[in-house]
């Protein structure tokens, strides 16, 4: 086994750890029978678990498990500040908005969507430590097209929550 | 078709269908 191969297959059992583990707590906190909202972490955490590793184990589909990886991230990251909003601590002080929203959570899923950028950008950019990290901050695939993303993502979902009732 | 207009075509089909199901989603999704 080379190092790559050791190093891709540690990333990827990281992804599925935090992936499972996700299913997991929100099968536990909340069932899909409670509310039907609960579909879409229930969904975005099987993708996780079956289909990003499959994409991410080929060469040919890794940036399309990529782009799936980051986007399911950025649907969590929106629907968990709408449930912390919903569920906006009262008194709000900066304690209880730290430890009460699922701020926690929110973080633990960048985690999942950085493992994801670690696969992508090793396979694509190399192993070579000396090699200087080049590329228009805001173009595919840096991280600047990911907070437009989540920008856009979020004010469409914000669109369509205030005006489509 | 050459393969900048396809490539374009492919970024307006996926941009409109992903803007249709962040609506839906926000439109769907009550806590």
């Amino acid at each position: 086994m080379t190092v790559r191969t050791y190093i891709k297959t540690m990333l990827l059992v990281g992804l599925v750890s935090l992936s499972i583990g996700g299913i997991l707590l929100h099968t536990r906190i909340h069932p899909i029978k409670t509310n039907y909202s609960n579909l879409v972490p229930a969904i975005s955490c099987i993708l996780s678990i079956l289909i990003v590793p499959t994409l991410f184990c080929f060469r040919k589909t890794i940036a399309y498990g990529y782009v799936l990886n980051g986007f399911l991230v950025i649907i969590g990251t929106v629907t968990m500040t709408h449930f912390s909003i919903a569920h906006w601590p009262n008194p709000a002080t900066f304690q209880s908005i730290i430890l009460t929203t699922l701020l926690a959570d929110i973080l633990i899923l960048w985690g999942k969507f950085f493992i994801g950028k670690s696969i992508f950008d090793l396979e694509f950019f190399g192993y070579d430590a000396n090699r200087e990290k080049k590329g228009v901050t805001y173009r595919y695939p840096n991280m600047g097209w990911w907070f437009v993303h989540l920008a856009a993502v979020s004010i469409i979902y914000y669109i369509g929550f205030m005006l489509w009732r | 078709m050459n393969q900048f207009r396809w490539f374009t075509l492919n970024w307006w089909i996926l941009h409109i269908l992903a803007i249709a199901f962040f609506l839906y989603l926000g439109h769907s999704v009550h806590f």
